[in-house]
């Protein structure tokens, strides 16, 4: 492959040509792989059907197509006979010049759910006040229903639908705060974090718990980190030091999957330990969780559990659910109060004044989309941890650097060291080298900079999350591969990028 | 506003700016185009609850959501602050405020006033303000707005005073008169009074309340700050926020300035106690003012947001621009209004004059509305067996005053809120006319709609 170097100013472009080989994600043992060659102008959508095994259940070996009866090996009738999920035409409307491997951020939505959300507006559009009379509850309703069913909770009361994990974190939060002005929390008392959490939610803590009277103590997690234990002995001695001087330790919130750097949490485990300690209230924040990782909010045993489902279970932007483990005692409201304020959470949520709703009707159809592919959720699961890992180790092995974690610490997304040469130094540093990826080599995926210990030699100090979802193919990581060695060629440092 | 915008954007601008005819304002028959996804066999005269969205609007929308499926990322962060940025600065325009800063977009009006009254709750909670400290409002705020003030203001430990308003009404000077003598009762005791609560206009029963008059009472009367609940009123009355002189000043778009569902202006005067509101959803904006922190929530769909210029042009293609749209519609409502209360023997609720895209109908007081609940289900009534779409509010009626009498010499108790907006023809009203006097005519009351 020819790396042109020119001189490297900001904003200046190399060309780049593709690699030959499309891989086709792989959903059933009887595995199709398409070569094609393509060109960076090429629409992917237009020309490109990957066409995939579907299957209307769950079970891994039994193909049992209603319509098409047998069950046969590598049989050339398969695609023909079998219904055909052309997953292409689902993400048509990815810009198709991009090497989109950054689901983690905004997700992903499928035409066909989008499409049963367009309808639901349609309906409001239509006939606002029968809509809101007669549909909106019932269709609320159905969705809750399903996410309980999805997170193994007891009843549908426990759920209740808001717009993201950031508003959940402010119902959550606010809920700190009466408590502190109630006076059953006392000034002083604190509230656990990580470090590494997700900046709104620290802010959130700033803003209600740290503004009402709470001390705000952050777990120091290791990052690279190595195991379980380094996470889990860190939070014990945050808890210990959360208690010292006779304070009570009234909130913990943990990720279930940090945000940047990106590491699968061990909840089970700190959530027992918090119960051990007497904290009074557990917030888990799983905004990646439900779509790539497995969630069961009964074993997990927190007070309050949210995730996104725009993220990773192809639910349009946005919307999420919050778990609240006993909705009865725990007296949490929606900070837009409507008419429906006093009757829960769940209630109260479904309606906080005119808006449209439409995102939050569409999970059932999202579920019926994830039950067109075999396994369902968890082969989805599965296939993108098993992918993201494959082809960050084929990135360190390129750059010969180093994974933020283990594999069995990433979920569909993974940290990938990015060679110390370029020079990432800051923060600032790490979002204009994404910008520059972005504008010069259409590669879309988020910058870490991790600030390097004392006395570490030629340290990493930049990390990419890279994300992996049933729309991208091993060309979108090789184009990121090639970039990243294009620039270290070229000798490219982030300075070249400061004003 | 009524001004045709002028030629002279460059030509590879966004679709909007192009110079509209002179000669051709929109037709009848492209407003019906435009209108065409509203369900057809309704009487749809309840524009008040719900709003409406032309065609237009929603296929620019539809752009907007899918640039943002196309390549979140570069939207979020090259587009969106730009397009929010663009909205608010059009809408400082439209209600002339000072500076773009003072202008917050939120979801709606019962968003904003949550943001309000957490501000009122937060100086409770930190003893600025005192416990027993008051807030004013009107007996017929919007219920979200009264259900909020329970959640920050009670809740904290202040108390409410509210001023009870006259309807039927006739004139201003009621209203005036009423507030005045309403707040003076409440600060009786001595009570220091925080936060005044004010409608711009009602929602039910619907009414223009004179807010300017109303403000300077309060200033007079010596309350902290004013936060006018405008919920209806941009597109539907003039809206001067300087003049107006409130601290804060509220007004959802997708009532009556045909935006998607939904969003809404929050406006705040530049003063040392605005800087302290906050959006209750707390993001990485937090501490950036207001307005930035509305702008980004989280990830969530802000096309509705977006859409102020395509809502400026389309607005531009009516004579008279928003102003031309206002009158038409209040004249419109108006003689509609009379003529169903001529032709049921009734009358309305308030003086033309106090009548914005609404008006306020009575019904036949045989119809027996005589509890919130018969409205509501008189409401559903009409919807399910005749497809009219229009809200009913229960009047009690005052004691040892009684109340409006209609033809037959009944109390009217029951009002039926008409709106009128571009998309409604004559027809609209006709149904609504011929559906009660066919329940008049089949002696229907109430009482056999049977316990919900």
């Amino acid at each position: 492959m020819d790396q042109e170097c020119n001189s490297l100013q900001a904003g200046q472009c190399n060309t780049l040509s593709l690699p030959s080989d499309v891989f086709c994600p792989r959903l059933h043992t009887h595995t199709r792989s398409l070569s094609l060659s393509l060109s960076l102008s090429l629409s992917l959508s237009l020309s490109l059907s990957l066409s995939v095994k579907v299957n209307n259940m769950a079970s891994n070996n039994v193909h049992h197509d209603e319509e098409n009866g047998t069950d046969t090996e590598n049989s050339h009738n398969d695609r023909q006979k079998c219904k055909v999920l052309d997953i292409r035409s689902e993400f048509c409307h990815h810009d198709p010049d991009v090497a989109r491997i950054n689901n983690g951020s905004f997700g992903c939505c499928p035409s066909s759910v989008i499409e049963a959300q367009q309808r639901y507006q349609l309906r409001f559009l239509e006939q606002p006040d029968d809509f809101y009379f007669n549909h909106l509850k019932p269709s609320i309703l159905r969705s809750r229903q399903a996410i309980k069913t999805l997170i193994k909770a007891d009843h549908v009361d426990e759920i209740s639908i808001v717009d993201n994990a950031t508003t959940a974190a402010a119902i959550v939060l606010q809920h700190v705060k009466w408590s502190f002005f109630d006076s059953k929390f006392n000034p002083g008392d604190t509230a656990v974090m990580l470090h590494y959490a997700y900046g709104a939610v620290k802010k959130s803590v700033e803003a209600y718990v740290t503004r009402a009277g709470g001390h705000v103590i952050e777990v120091n997690m290791p990052f690279p980190v190595a195991s379980n234990d380094e996470i889990i002995a860190a939070f014990r001695n945050a808890l210990e030091l959360g208690k010292s001087n006779n304070r009570k330790v009234r909130l913990a919130v943990i990720d279930h999957i940090t945000s940047m750097p990106t590491v699968v949490i061990p909840v089970k485990e700190l959530v027992k330990m918090c119960r051990e300690q007497g904290v009074d209230r557990i917030f888990v924040d799983a905004a990646h969780a439900i779509g790539s990782i497995e969630v069961d909010v009964k074993e997990i045993g927190a007070d309050f559990y949210t995730s996104n489902l725009h993220k990773w279970l192809f639910c349009p932007p946005s919307i999420a659910f919050l778990h609240c483990r006993n909705p009865e005692v725990s007296n949490l409201h929606h900070p837009v109060v409507s008419h429906e304020y006093g009757n829960g959470l769940a209630i109260e949520s479904s309606w906080i004044g005119t808006r449209d709703y439409s995102a939050q009707l569409v999970v059932p159809e999202a579920l019926d989309f994830v039950n067109r592919f075999e396994g369902g959720l968890d082969g989805i699961r599965k296939w993108n941890h098993q992918k993201v890992v494959e082809m960050a180790e084929m990135l360190v092995k390129t750059w010969g650097t180093n994974l933020g974690s283990p594999p069995e610490m990433c979920s569909s997304m993974a940290m990938v060291g990015l060679p110390p040469s370029l020079g990432i130094a800051s923060h600032s540093d790490a979002l204009k080298l994404r910008s520059h990826l972005r504008d010069c080599f259409k590669v879309e995926v988020p910058i870490y900079y991790r600030q390097p210990k004392d006395g570490e030699v030629n340290p990493v100090t930049g990390y990419a999350r890279i994300s992996h979802q049933i729309y991208n193919t091993i060309d979108d990581y090789n184009r990121f591969r090639d970039a990243i060695s294009n620039l270290v060629n070229c000798r490219f440092t982030c300075k070249l990028l400061h004003n | 506003m009524g001004e045709i915008r002028s030629h002279g954007e460059d030509p590879e601008d966004d679709n909007h700016h192009k110079k509209p005819k002179l000669s051709s304002f929109i037709t009848q028959s492209q407003i019906q185009q435009e209108f065409a996804h509203h369900k057809s066999g309704v009487a749809r005269i309840n524009n008040g609850s719900f709003g409406s969205c032309p065609g237009s609007i929603i296929a620019a929308q539809k752009r907007w959501q899918l640039k943002f499926l196309q390549q979140p990322d570069d939207f979020f962060f090259n587009q969106l602050p730009t397009q929010i940025l663009r909205s608010r600065t059009l809408i400082k325009d439209l209600i002339n405020a000072d500076d773009v800063s003072e202008v917050s977009i939120v979801d709606n009006a019962t968003t904003a006033a949550a943001i309000v009254l957490q501000h009122v709750g937060w100086a409770f909670a930190e003893g600025r303000f005192h416990k027993g400290d008051a807030v004013v409002m009107l007996h017929c705020a919007f219920q979200a707005v009264k259900k909020s003030i329970e959640a920050y203001v009670t809740r904290a430990g202040g108390s409410v005073i509210v001023v009870q308003l006259p309807f039927p009404v006739h004139s201003n000077e009621e209203i005036i008169s009423e507030f005045r003598k309403g707040l003076a009762r409440g600060k009786a005791n001595g009570r220091k009074v925080r936060l005044a609560i004010i409608d711009h206009i009602t929602s039910m029963p619907s009414v223009i309340i004179p807010v300017r008059e109303l403000v300077a009472i309060c200033r007079e009367e010596g309350v902290s700050q004013v936060f006018v609940d405008a919920a209806h009123a941009v597109g539907s009355v003039s809206v001067d926020v300087k003049d107006i002189g409130a601290d804060f000043y509220v007004s959802n778009l997708h009532k009556w300035f045909f935006s998607p569902p939904s969003v809404a202006l929050l406006y705040c005067r530049k003063s040392s106690l605005s800087s302290e509101l906050h959006h209750p959803v707390v993001s990485h904006e937090y501490g950036n003012g207001l307005a930035i922190e509305s702008a980004w929530i989280g990830t969530r769909d802000y096309s509705s947001q977006l859409l102020v210029p395509e809502v400026v042009d389309f607005i531009n293609r009516f004579k008279g621009g928003i102003e031309g749209i206002r009158n038409k519609n209040h004249n419109a409502v108006v003689e509609m209004g009379e003529m169903l209360a001529k032709a049921w023997g009734t009358s309305l609720g308030s003086p033309p004059e106090m009548c914005p895209s609404m008006a306020m109908v009575g019904l036949p007081s045989c119809l027996g509305v005589l509890s919130d609940n018969d409205a509501s289900r008189l409401r559903d009534h009409l919807r399910d067996q005749f497809s009219v779409e229009v809200p009913i509010h229960y009047q009690p009626l005052k004691d040892g005053e009684g109340g409006a009498r209609d033809e037959g010499g009944g109390f009217i108790t029951g009002y039926a809120r008409i709106s009128h907006q571009v998309y409604n023809t004559i027809d609209d009203y006709i149904k609504f006319r011929d559906a009660v006097n066919q329940l008049l005519h089949d002696g229907f009351d109430c009482k056999m709609l049977g316990r919900e």
